[in-house]
């Protein structure tokens, strides 16, 4: 499943503008601790988290992340989504918890097979 | 140049976590017992006990500066250290204020919250749950900490919870913090393979991070060389600016 695709069956707010929606899906990870994603999260997954802080760009871009959500209504930081454009990172904003949007990605098929 | 033992990470019976035998004066009384002549007392989040330990500190001989521990909304502990209460005081305000609408503490669970006085008496119990992260990020705690005075280093780096490293990943440069405390006592082990990568060129700082007696006097300090005890000078010495010298890894008693 795509970026784009996502973003409309969920109802996910974009707050980025460069990003690609074209971009194909292959998993998900759920994790607010980012020393933790960096080493557990793949190429192509679509990262679920509460922190809006920059460093969320740095290591989605670091890993080649498909996308990233930012859950819970976090206020996302003014860099947070420079820095992202500047990467052509896509960010979406919703009020949803993770729990939900975890959730929601597994119903629609997006599950990480080894 | 003076020289000084310092620990700049020392909780007292106001926080949660703390034995109730980390009095302002017990603690005082045990840092110059043990040659510890700088200090500075950090609360999470609070400072009800920092008038007291200042007073103690006047009376034993031991520097004491105003300091707290703030909690970010990425959830790790930031330490602030001032030159003076009034310094303190205004940043209590502004934490305070980013920390509305908790709920109140459950001392049953989380441990009594206490203010007592120099001299060891009870002075008052703080209802407020004083653990828990205010709205400020990382960077403003800094910066806003930063326009009142403060000394700041990102808490225990090393550690598994509520470390600035390991809720971010890495440390920018955008974070103008003076130091990194590491907490585990293999420092030189860890020093440069590990983290130097991702904190960029930050200096180290190696405090107790007492909760209790024994792990504030057997917890690891830092050997300075400065002309006062203030933060523009404990500032130069992490830098190792005008010949002032900052040791992190220092152990009273059983030095190596």
């Amino acid at each position: 499943m795509k970026v784009g695709e996502v973003a409309q069956l969920l109802i996910l707010t974009k707050v980025t503008g460069r990003g690609s929606l074209e971009m194909e899906i292959k998993g998900g990870y759920t994790s607010d601790l980012l020393s933790n994603v960096m080493g557990q999260a793949k190429p192509g997954m679509i990262w679920v988290t509460m922190q809006g802080h920059h460093n969320v760009v740095a290591v989605a871009s670091l890993l080649g992340l498909a996308a990233v959500i930012i859950t819970g209504g976090t206020k996302i930081e003014a860099d947070t989504i420079t820095k992202a454009d500047e990467n052509e990172l896509t960010v979406f904003s919703t009020n949803m918890s993770s729990y939900e949007v975890t959730g929601k990605l597994y119903a629609l098929g997006i599950i990480n097979r080894q | 140049m003076k020289r000084f033992i310092g620990d700049f990470h020392v909780h007292t019976l106001l926080s949660p976590c703390a034995e109730v035998e980390m009095t302002p004066n017990h603690i005082v009384l045990r840092a110059v017992q043990n040659g510890i002549n700088l200090l500075a007392v950090t609360d999470h989040n609070a400072s009800g006990n920092v008038l007291a330990a200042l007073e103690a500190g006047r009376k034993y001989g031991v520097t004491v500066l105003p300091g707290m521990e703030v909690e970010c909304v990425e959830e790790a502990h930031i330490v602030t250290i001032f030159d003076t209460w009034g310094q303190l005081a205004q940043w209590q305000k502004i934490v305070t204020e980013a920390r509305k609408s908790l709920p109140p503490n459950n001392a049953n669970k989380f441990g009594g919250q206490f203010v007592v006085d120099a001299y060891d008496n009870f002075i008052c119990e703080e209802k407020k749950m004083l653990l828990g992260a205010c709205r400020l990020t990382a960077r403003e705690v800094i910066d806003k900490s930063r326009a009142l005075g403060a000394l700041v280093f990102a808490a225990h780096i090393d550690r598994p919870s509520y470390s600035l490293l390991g809720q971010l990943g890495f440390i920018g440069e955008e974070l103008t913090l003076d130091a990194v405390e590491i907490s585990n006592l293999n420092v030189s082990e860890l020093k440069e393979q590990k983290f130097r990568p991702l904190i960029g060129s930050l200096p180290y700082m190696t405090n107790s991070d007492g909760h209790n007696i024994s792990d504030f006097i057997q917890g690891p300090k830092n050997f300075l060389e400065i002309k006062e005890p203030s933060v523009e000078e404990i500032r130069l010495a992490l830098k190792g600016e005008r010949d002032r010298k900052f040791k992190p890894g220092y152990f009273v008693g059983f030095n190596r």
